[in-house]
């Protein structure tokens, strides 16, 4: 949904993958120089009930130094992320959960 | 400002022909109370029940509970900015039906509403075994989406609170208990030798279905501000938010905000509380910093010893409390942080998202990973349907005798992370 809403206005990727892995993608970003602008955690949503999760970060990359506030927001959110045990989300809460990713990050994009 | 609470102590509440308030006894007709909703269109029937403590009976899904308050003199009205004009409040006499809680109940979004048992050892875990609860149990006209249902759902709750409270307001209160919030000068001027103490509330504000609002207004929207905590008894600040059980706040816990209760309990003897400071919790990291940077500001311009601070939710928020304890410790005024944990299950692991030295005085609401198995109660306000899918929940936890087992974040408030609960260790 945020695809179809935001991907004309700004570059939007979609990985097929799970929360920790998209955490790890992100970070792997942020240690290019790219810099964190949405808390990955956002919504307050667990960690395992979370389905579909957009994060923003910044388009440009700084060459001389890695963001160490999104380095240690990443890291901690990879870290409590761990905590949560495997949990199989009910088909029927897909459209609510990609509904409440929309709203997240439409609050942060406005 | 000068408010006087006068606690109506509600002894039993009942359905009958005639609406009244009399000897502790809360008299309601049902029809008038649907009435009263189903003038919303988004609402297509809603259902009524009480539920006493002790009682064998189980509530789900919870979306938000609300006392019963009425304004009796002063400026305003309960609820300013929803249910009642925008005006200023927190002055004047609020009579409050202590005892009473109006429950609304209705599946918004699916896994984040939460659970209240009256008996067993659910009760333990809830404030809200404890008051005498009449529940509303929604259903929303089809196709409509969560945020409108959140919306709608949130304004009948409202409303049925303030048309119960105002049966309050010619009854004489059991007890009055006042609160006096003097402008800054003045309170430090009448307790010189006493630490100026402020309190920071952070409030839900991650967007539709996660906010929080003050005199109406979408609190992300709003700069880090100042009110008069007593503005907040009469309704300031209304839940607006499905996040999960145990670390939401409840429109009820903003109208009975421990935080402030004590602080005005230790007002004059230890402390000189004189400041309350109302900021959000956007996703937006940008935000957190602008909103971290005035939290920090305002403590340093007011002259602040201390602050209390206290949080809202899990994840996101944890990054917001770590920043403003941060940067208030970084102005020299010391602070007392209020949160919950998320720990896992064993309570060994890394429990919140974020840390710093600087938070060296940690109040927690406990551990919202432990796990618990709920007794089968008998009767069954709203439904189980969702019970394997709320938050804290899991394939198979219902077991045929009807006990559930769950993490305690599926309870409403046993978290709570302004310590509204009664977690505690030995």
């Amino acid at each position: 949904m945020v695809k179809e809403k935001y991907g004309k206005e700004i570059e939007v990727k979609f990985y097929e993958e799970s929360l920790c892995e998209l955490l790890f993608r992100v970070r792997d970003f942020v240690h290019i120089g790219h810099k964190l602008l949405t808390h990955p955690l956002s919504g307050s949503i667990k960690p395992n009930e979370t389905k579909f999760k957009s994060v923003l970060i910044s388009k440009e990359k700084s060459s001389e130094k890695t963001d160490l506030e999104s380095i240690q927001i990443i890291e901690n959110s990879i870290g409590l992320v761990k905590n949560f045990p495997a949990y199989e989300i009910p088909n029927e809460h897909f459209d609510h959960l990609r509904q409440i990713d929309l709203i997240l990050i439409s609050g942060a994009i406005r | 400002m000068n408010l006087k609470l006068g606690n109506i102590n509600i002894k039993d509440i009942k359905f009958g022909k005639k609406a009244s308030l009399k000897d502790g006894v809360l008299n309601l007709v049902e029809k008038e109370l649907e009435a009263l909703v189903l003038s919303d269109e988004n609402i297509s029937s809603v259902k009524f029940d009480i539920a006493k403590p002790g009682e064998s009976t189980r509530i789900m899904p919870v979306k938000d509970v609300i006392e019963p308050r009425t304004k009796v003199s002063g400026n305003g009205d309960i609820f300013p900015g929803v249910i009642s004009k925008v005006d200023t409040v927190g002055s004047g006499v609020t009579h409050v039906l202590k005892g009473a809680a109006v429950v609304t109940t209705g599946q918004v979004v699916g896994f984040q509403e939460g659970i209240i048992d009256m008996s067993g050892l659910g009760a333990e875990y809830t404030p809200f075994s404890k008051t005498i609860n009449i529940v509303a149990d929604f259903t929303p006209v089809k196709g409509l989406t969560p945020h409108k249902y959140e919306e709608s759902l949130r304004k009948a709750g409202l409303k049925l609170a303030y048309e119960i409270g105002k049966l309050g307001r010619d009854v004489t209160p059991d007890e009055v208990k006042e609160y006096e919030f003097l402008p800054l000068l003045e309170s430090v001027q009448k307790y010189p030798n006493l630490p100026k103490v402020g309190y920071v509330q952070m409030l839900q504000s991650q967007g539709l279905l996660h906010d929080t609002y003050v005199y109406g207004i979408d609190m992300k929207l709003s700069l880090t501000t100042m009110l008069s905590p007593t503005e907040i008894f009469d309704g300031a600040i209304l839940s607006g938010n499905c996040v999960s059980a145990c670390d939401k706040n409840t429109t009820y816990h903003h109208q009975n905000n421990p935080v402030i209760t004590d602080m005005f309990e230790a007002h004059g003897k230890t402390i000189n509380f004189c400041a309350m400071i109302i900021t959000n919790e956007n996703v937006f990291l940008m935000d957190k910093q602008r909103s971290s940077d005035w939290t920090a500001k305002l403590t340093k311009y007011l002259g602040l010893d201390g602050a209390i601070i206290s949080q809202e939710g899990f994840g996101n928020p944890d990054t917001d409390l770590i920043m403003n304890c941060k940067k208030v410790e970084g102005m020299g005024v010391k602070t007392v942080i209020i949160t919950d944990e998320y720990a896992g299950r064993e309570g060994t692991s890394q429990s919140l998202a974020d840390a710093d030295p600087s938070a060296d005085a940690v109040v927690t609401g406990g551990n919202a990973n432990q796990v618990v198995t709920l007794p089968p109660l008998k009767k069954l306000i709203g439904s189980t349907s969702h019970v394997e899918k709320i938050a804290g929940g899991f394939k198979g936890n219902m077991a045929k005798d009807g006990s559930i087992t769950v993490e305690i974040q599926a309870i409403i408030g046993a978290t709570n992370e302004m310590g509204f609960n009664k977690m505690s260790a030995r």
